[in-house]
C-alpha cells in the first residue's frame, strides 16, 4: 500500500468528469486483432480495444492473455496476422497474413514511445547521449536544442546531475527513469510501459511509479502492463483485463477492483489481491 | 644432473635474435591487422541473411578453425605457388596463413560479441524511431566491438606464439633464429630458455591487459 500516500492522481473519478467506459474513443482502435504464434499459440484473439486521447489504461491480466503482446503490436515491434489498428483516427497497422509483412504508418509509430521491463539504456553512451541520439539522427533536432530539451526532461525527474553519467552508474530506479525521459524525448502522444517496474528492487519500485503519476498528472495518454493492482488503481482512467488473447471486461478501476462483473476477472483477482 | 648452464655465448647472437625478433613482431602485426579488419568483414558475412553469402563465409572459418595451424601454413607455403604460380616472399606467406587463421577466429569474436547484446536493445531501437543501418551503427556495433575486445587480444597473442610455427618454412623470425644458434652452438637449453622468455615478455603484458578489461567489463554489467 505504498502508493496510497502519494496520491497525486484521484482514484475516484470526480463526479462531473464521469469516465464513459462505454463510450468509443478513437484514440486508438483495435479491431478484431488477431496475432499468432504458429497455429497453437493465439496470443491475440480478435482483440477489440478503444481509447480516448486522455484515457490511460492499465492492461492487466494472467501471463499469456496477450498483454505484452498488445503492447509490441502497437510499438510496431511485432506483426500481426489480421484485423487493424487506427491511430487518432487514421490507420495505422494492417494485417498480413505472414504475420511477418506488417504495414505501418512509420509516422504514426514515432508518435509513440514505449519504456520496457528489461533496462534497454545503451551502456556505451552516457546518459545525455542516450536521450539525444533519437531526437537528433531521427527527429532532425540540432544538437543543441537536443541537449537543451535532454535537460529539461532530466530536471523534471530529478536526475539533472547524472547528464553525464554512463548507466553502469545508476541505481535500477534511476535508470528506469531515465528511460522514460529517453522516451519522452521525440514527444509522444502515446506511451506504452510493459512492466516496467518488474526487474526493479522494491524500494526502487516508487521513484519510477511517482514519474509515471507525474506524467498522467499531465494527461499523457498511456497503456500500461502491471502486476501491480494499487499502482492499476491509482493511475488507471480504465482497467482492461485480458484472457487468452480478448478482452474480457474492462471498466473504471473502482468498479472493476471492487465489483467485477465477469467470473475470469473475480477469480483473477482474488489471486493476484491475496498474494500482495 | 650435471649440466653447466653457459650464457656466454648468446651475447655474440644478440643481433641475429633481435633480427628474429623483428621479423616476428612484423609477422605478429600484419596477421592482427589482417586479422582485425578482414575478421570483421568476414563476421558481417556469417551474420547475412542470404545463404549464398554466409554459407562460404562459414565454410571458410570452419576449414580454418578445424585443420592445425602448422599445417595451413606448410599448405600455403607449399601449394599455393603450385597451384596458382604465385612466389610471394616466405615472409608475406607466413603473413597471409597466420592472418587468415586469425581472421576466422576473429570472425568468431566479433559475432560473440554482436550476439552478446541484448535482443531489448533492438526492441529500444526500433522504439526510438532508428533506422536500421543507424541501429547497427550506433547502438549494435559500438557494444559489440566492446565485447569482443578480450577474446580479440587473446587471438592476438595466440597469433603471436602461433607465428613461431613459420620457422618450418624458413621464414627468418625468433623461433627460426633460436633453432639455429641452438644448433650451431649445441646450447639448446639456454638459447630455447632465452626464447621462450622473449615470447612471454611479449605476451605477458597484453595478457594482463585482457585481465583488468574484462574484471572492469564485469564491473560494468553487474549494476
Amino acid at each position: 500500500m505504498l502508493q496510497s500516500t502519494m496520491k497525486i492522481v484521484p482514484s475516484s473519478v470526480p463526479a462531473d468528469d464521469p469516465v464513459d467506459t462505454t463510450h468509443a474513443g478513437d484514440f486508438v482502435q483495435l479491431q478484431s486483432v488477431y496475432k499468432s504464434y504458429g497455429e497453437n499459440l493465439v496470443v491475440m484473439d480478435h482483440m477489440n480495444l478503444d481509447m480516448r486521447a486522455d484515457d490511460r489504461l492499465v492492461v492487466i491480466g494472467p501471463s499469456g492473455s496477450g498483454k505484452s503482446s498488445l503492447l509490441r503490436v502497437m510499438m510496431g515491434l511485432e506483426g500481426i496476422q489480421s484485423g487493424s489498428i487506427k491511430f487518432q483516427g487514421r490507420p495505422y497497422i494492417h494485417g498480413a497474413d505472414s504475420g511477418r509483412s506488417k504495414r505501418i504508418d512509420g509516422k504514426l509509430q514515432r508518435q509513440i514511445g514505449m519504456v520496457f521491463q528489461h533496462y534497454t539504456l545503451f551502456p556505451h553512451l552516457s546518459v545525455l547521449s542516450n536521450l539525444i541520439l533519437a531526437p537528433v539522427k531521427v527527429g532532425g533536432l540540432s544538437k543543441a536544442d537536443a541537449t537543451e530539451r535532454a535537460r529539461t526532461y532530466l530536471a523534471r525527474l530529478g536526475l539533472e546531475s547524472k547528464l553525464n553519467a554512463y548507466p553502469s552508474q545508476l541505481s535500477g530506479g534511476q535508470k528506469q527513469r531515465v528511460a522514460i525521459a529517453r522516451a519522452l524525448m521525440l514527444e509522444p502522444k502515446l506511451m506504452l510501459f510493459d512492466e516496467v517496474t518488474s526487474a526493479l528492487d522494491p524500494e526502487m519500485v516508487v521513484e519510477v511509479q511517482n514519474v509515471m503519476l507525474k506524467l498522467a498528472e499531465q494527461k499523457m495518454a498511456m497503456i500500461i502492463v502491471t502486476h501491480d493492482m494499487h499502482f492499476a488503481r491509482d493511475i488507471a482512467t480504465r482497467v482492461v483485463f485480458c484472457a487468452s488473447g480478448k478482452v474480457v471486461e474492462q471498466g473504471a478501476p473502482h468498479e472493476m477492483f471492487k465489483c467485477p462483473k465477469e467470473a475470469r476477472t473475480r477469480e483473477f483477482l482474488e489471486k493476484v489481491l491475496h498474494l500482495d | 644432473m650435471h649440466y653447466h648452464f653457459d650464457f656466454s655465448f648468446l651475447a655474440e647472437s644478440v643481433p641475429p635474435l633481435l633480427e628474429g625478433l623483428k621479423v616476428t613482431i612484423e609477422l605478429a602485426i600484419a596477421a592482427n591487422l589482417m586479422g582485425l579488419t578482414l575478421g570483421f568483414v568476414l563476421c558481417l558475412l556469417v551474420m547475412s541473411r542470404w545463404a549464398v553469402v554466409r554459407v562460404p563465409a562459414q565454410l571458410f572459418i570452419e576449414f580454418f578453425r578445424c585443420t592445425p595451424a602448422l599445417l595451413q601454413i606448410v599448405w600455403f607455403f607449399y601449394c599455393i605457388p603450385m597451384m596458382v604460380n604465385v612466389f610471394l616472399d616466405p615472409v608475406w606467406m607466413g603473413v597471409l596463413a597466420l592472418g587468415l587463421n586469425l581472421t576466422a577466429f576473429n570472425a568468431e569474436a566479433y559475432r560473440a560479441g554482436v550476439q552478446a547484446v541484448p535482443k531489448e536493445h533492438l526492441d529500444a531501437c526500433v522504439a526510438l524511431g532508428l533506422k536500421p543501418w543507424q541501429r547497427t551503427v550506433f547502438v549494435i556495433l559500438p557494444q559489440a566491438l566492446r565485447n569482443s575486445v578480450p577474446v580479440l587480444m587473446t587471438n592476438g597473442i595466440g597469433t603471436l606464439q602461433q607465428s613461431a610455427l613459420v620457422a618450418i618454412v624458413a621464414v627468418a623470425d625468433l623461433m627460426y633464429v633460436a633453432k639455429t644458434i641452438a644448433t650451431q652452438a649445441y646450447r639448446p637449453i639456454e638459447t630455447y630458455s632465452v626464447v621462450a622468455l622473449v615470447y612471454f615478455a611479449l605476451s605477458l603484458p597484453i595478457a594482463r591487459l585482457v585481465h583488468v578489461i574484462e574484471r572492469r567489463q564485469d564491473l560494468a554489467h553487474q549494476r
